[in-house]
């Protein structure tokens, strides 16, 4: 019963909620072929648009999971029901990297089919800096209770990788661009550690 | 003058202006300070690299210029960055024929001839996805005595139109591309001496500084700005204001004022110390004293008040986000286009984000000195004219005229209270 | 399973201000009525009740659940805060139906009983309607039905007519003594008609303490002999009102009846001791616990 529960709550959040964001998200990728071209490329040029351009979605998609009650009043609402809202939370951000996943997967099957020479490892790292980048989103506007401050702190982190590039280690979003995968999964534990440890800490901060 | 003070005094206090502040200084010592602004020391004989420099040989361009033309056509692959990015152009074959026409109009050459290079030409199968091609290697392509250097830059520019901008062969570009020269110990001496005396050292630094600062000053002050524009509505406190006796005019200016001075202060702030460090590394040198404030200022304004007043005019229409989203897009492009333009010396006259990442080649700066003038000089008064543009849309506002445009209704993603 | 709240020595702090001091309260089913200024601690006391805050202290039972087990607590408990509010785009029907999901209803219940209560507080009509195109009083009726939307023991109302012109605020009132037919329902306000129109049994909290509980009756009781009426000069008022807590006014044409709370009887001309009004007590209350009050107001 719980789990219909959910179910239903979970498509009514998407209908009402996401949908927005889902739209954004996917004319961010449609947009694509205006800036660059995705066929024929070689390795270290497909990896351009993998690292650069699509894992903007990762902010678009992941940053607004608390947007709904960024409101106050809102927040005590839901709150006071039987669900814990936090499960809600995190159902949303499940379905936020599901869709990532899947319009990342799919971007890279289009460029596959372009015959660009991409692999699963190309969709495994675009997958990661998409992810990081949400998680920081994700992370900043949950704790900072303002979906703004998270949009801020996803895109600041990306403009400092402009300017310090490798210095920025395993932190560093582009290595794909210059052929390494290393940090790559590093950045998927971070962002993993990170989306997980926001909600005791939004809560700690409350308290 | 009072209203500046208080809008100053609020700007400190906002997360954002600290945040802000912080970036800046993050940032700058680290590229500025850490990294670029080290002690030059003259050449030394017997280097195997002494770097490229710019010459302007018409000759050469139109020589080196054919000859790529000629590689990408036989291919049929034209590479081209129109915003930055990498994209391999495929012409159909009534464009192929116009642009074999211009290949046989330069050259002095037939289709015959073309094909008679290329089968001469070695030729090397690449593989690129699963798609194979060949790159003929054709480095001698003649050019035909008639052809003059004007009515080559126009067939080049007609060739770029083709290939949809953004290709090597824009006219703009034509000298950073087909006219690099390998230095010579002379010329790197030569180069090494203008920093000492054409320069006075400051001029040198001041270009490095504004490089390394323009970067983030394209883009950070477009959040303080919204913030602050946002925060009137967020706090509800727009009608209080509107029903006060002050002007528009006097209302949006004085933010605007405010906001460029308070971002300003921490660039500022840089300079002093990045002068200090040049006089006690190059003491007794003829430094200029002035030029550390005057060329930074100059170069660095114009990218604080546009993003500034972006951040102003986006937020008055739509929302704080969209003004964010507006100037990231334009900052991104910015970036990726100045990276194609190799990071020094190409300043265009629309240029937004002017790059000069060397200490030397001030000649190459110098080349362009006019057009960077028009383009500093051009972004202020825009970004003035986009305040004016904001003050217009304030008064509308607050006759009841007009309420922003609501992109997500009523409750809309920025508008929330947080 | 008794159907009364239980509320033993509870402290609440907010950093280091204490907002609760000691609150010891039993409401027992039926409305119940929390009578303070703003800045009481109603609405503290109120959300720690709807376990949307941690008490720092003490106990708290509701039903035969203490208030730690949150998940039960809040299968049982309906709560509607002061600015009620949801997703803008959301209409009435999928409103309920989002937070009847969220208390884990089965959906053809859930289907059912948002009808039913869409009809109870009168907003059939206006099912299809998007929630921010709702008027205050629209707002406020379907927060009562999202709030009873699981059938809840006990219904939380955090000054539910702040806001409300007259007739949507009788109306409001009717809604709250029907529904508190079978349960509990513990509102909170600072306007005292409200409380009279309601409910048997009231509590006056100020600064986070409880100063006085029981029944209407006997707090009108305790305020007997201490309320006055006087006729004065317009011109004296403002004398008047420095010296004396006033609780009412009326105008007539040259003079001014004038609603005194006094211990002893003031020394003005035509003063009768009056029978109490609810307000005058409330006001009798705080002042005599040491209360400030100021121009007779609040």
């Amino acid at each position: 019963m719980v789990s219909g529960c959910l179910a239903r709550v979970v498509y009514s959040d998407v209908k009402h909620n996401f949908l927005i964001h889902y739209i954004v998200a996917l004319c961010i990728l449609l947009a694509s072929p205006i800036f660059f071209s995705l066929s024929q490329l070689d390795s270290i040029l497909a990896a351009q648009p993998l690292e650069l351009y699509v894992p903007l979605i990762g902010v678009v998609l992941m940053t607004p999971v608390f947007l709904p009650e960024q409101n106050e009043s809102i927040y005590d609402i839901v709150r006071s029901k039987k669900i814990n809202h936090d499960i809600v939370c995190i159902l949303r951000l499940i379905c936020s990297v599901i869709v990532i996943l899947c319009m990342i997967g799919a971007y890279v099957l289009y460029m596959k089919n372009c015959n660009s020479q991409v692999t699963v490892r190309y969709f495994i790292g675009s997958s990661a800096t998409a992810l990081f980048l949400g998680a920081i989103g994700f992370a900043f506007a949950g704790i900072g209770r303002n979906v703004v401050v998270g949009y801020m702190a996803s895109v600041i982190y990306y403009i400092l990788n402009f300017s310090f590039g490798t210095k920025l280690g395993y932190f560093y979003l582009f290595s794909m661009m210059h052929g390494s995968f290393i940090e790559k999964k590093w950045l998927i534990l971070i962002a993993f550690c990170m989306a997980s440890a926001t909600f005791p800490v939004r809560r700690i901060i409350r308290n | 003058m009072m209203l500046f003070c208080m809008e100053c005094k609020k700007i400190f206090s906002s997360l954002t202006y600290i945040l802000y502040s912080l970036l800046v200084i993050l940032m700058i010592v680290s590229q500025y300070f850490m990294e670029g602004g080290e002690k030059v020391y003259p050449p030394s004989q017997g280097d195997y690299d002494y770097g490229e420099k710019i010459v302007e040989d018409h000759d050469l361009i139109m020589s080196t210029a054919t000859d790529a033309l000629t590689v990408e056509f036989l291919s049929n692959r034209y590479v081209c960055y129109p915003f930055g990015f990498y994209k391999a152009v495929h012409l159909d074959n009534e464009e192929q024929a116009k642009i074999e026409k211009y290949i046989c109009e330069i050259t002095g050459l037939d289709s015959e001839g073309i094909a008679e290079k290329k089968k001469n030409a070695d030729v090397c199968y690449i593989t690129d996805g699963t798609h194979d091609y060949g790159e003929y290697a054709i480095r001698d392509m003649p050019i035909s005595v008639s052809m003059t250097y004007e009515r080559f830059t126009d067939i080049m520019d007609d060739v770029d139109d083709i290939l949809g901008g953004g290709s090597d062969y824009a006219v703009d570009g034509l000298v950073y591309k087909f006219s690099r020269v390998p230095m010579t110990y002379e010329d790197a001496v030569e180069d090494y001496n203008s920093i000492l005396t054409d320069d006075r050292v400051t001029n040198a630094y001041a270009r490095l500084f504004s490089d390394y600062a323009g970067i983030v000053l394209a883009i950070l002050p477009v959040f303080v700005a919204a913030a602050l524009t946002a925060a009137d509505r967020r706090r509800r406190m727009s009608e209080l204001i509107y029903s006060r006796r002050s002007s528009s005019l006097r209302i949006v200016f004085t933010r605007f004022l405010a906001l460029v001075t308070t971002m300003f202060i921490p660039v500022f702030v840089f300079m002093v110390i990045a002068l200090i460090q040049i006089l006690i590394r190059y003491n007794g040198a003829d430094i200029d004293m002035t030029a550390m404030f005057t060329l930074p200022t100059f170069w660095l304004l114009p990218n604080i008040m546009a993003a500034t007043a972006t951040g102003m005019l986006v937020t008055e229409i739509l929302s704080a986000g969209a003004a964010i989203l507006v100037q990231f897009v334009w900052w991104f492009m910015g970036l990726m286009a100045g990276g194609t333009a190799g990071l020094s010396g190409r300043i265009g006259k629309f240029t937004f984000i002017c790059r000069h990442n060397a200490l030397g080649n001030r000649s190459g700066f110098i080349m362009n000195w006019n057009n960077f003038v028009f383009n500093r000089v051009f972004y202020m008064v825009i970004s003035v004219a986009a305040v004016l543009f904001t003050v217009g849309i304030y008064e509308l506002k607050r006759g009841g005229s007009f309420n922003g445009i609501r992109l997500f209704g009523k409750g809309s993603i920025f508008r929330r209270k947080a | 399973m008794d159907e009364k709240i239980v509320i033993k020595n509870v402290n609440k702090f907010y950093g280091k201000k204490q907002a609760l001091f000691d609150i010891d309260l039993t409401i027992e089913k039926g409305m119940f009525g929390l009578l303070g200024r703003n800045g009481a601690g109603k609405t503290t006391l109120m959300k720690t009740l709807a376990v949307l805050h941690k008490k720092k202290s003490g106990d708290i039972n509701i039903c035969g659940v203490p208030v730690e087990s949150a998940k039960e607590i809040r299968a049982m408990t309906g709560y509607l805060p002061q600015d009620f509010s949801m997703y803008p785009n959301m209409k009435c029907d999928e409103v309920l139906e989002y937070l009847g999901a969220l208390s884990c209803i089965p959906k053809a219940e859930c289907k059912k009983r948002v009808t039913s209560l869409l009809r109870k507080v009168n907003l059939i009509e206006h099912r299809h309607k998007k929630f921010k195109e709702l008027s205050g009083g629209m707002k406020r009726r379907l927060g009562i039905a999202q709030a009873l939307i699981h059938d809840p023991k006990v219904l939380i109302v955090d000054e539910p007519t702040a806001g409300l012109d007259p007739e949507e605020r009788i109306r409001f009132r009717n809604l709250l003594c029907e529904v508190a037919q079978e349960r509990i329902v513990l509102l909170s306000t600072h306007i005292v008609g409200d409380i009279e129109a309601t409910c048997e049994n009231i509590a006056i909290m100020d600064a986070g303490r409880i100063l006085w509980k029981g029944t209407v009756h006997e707090i009108l009781e305790n305020a007997r002999g201490h309320i006055y009426t006087a006729n004065v000069e317009k011109q004296f008022l403002p004398q008047i009102k420095k010296e004396y807590i006033v609780t009412g006014m009326l105008a007539q044409t040259d003079y001014v009846t004038v609603r005194i709370v006094s211990d002893t009887e003031p020394d003005l001309p035509n003063t009768v001791l009056t029978e109490p009004d609810l307000e005058g007590a409330y006001v009798y209350c705080l002042h005599s616990h040491g209360c400030d009050i100021v121009g007779g107001e609040e």
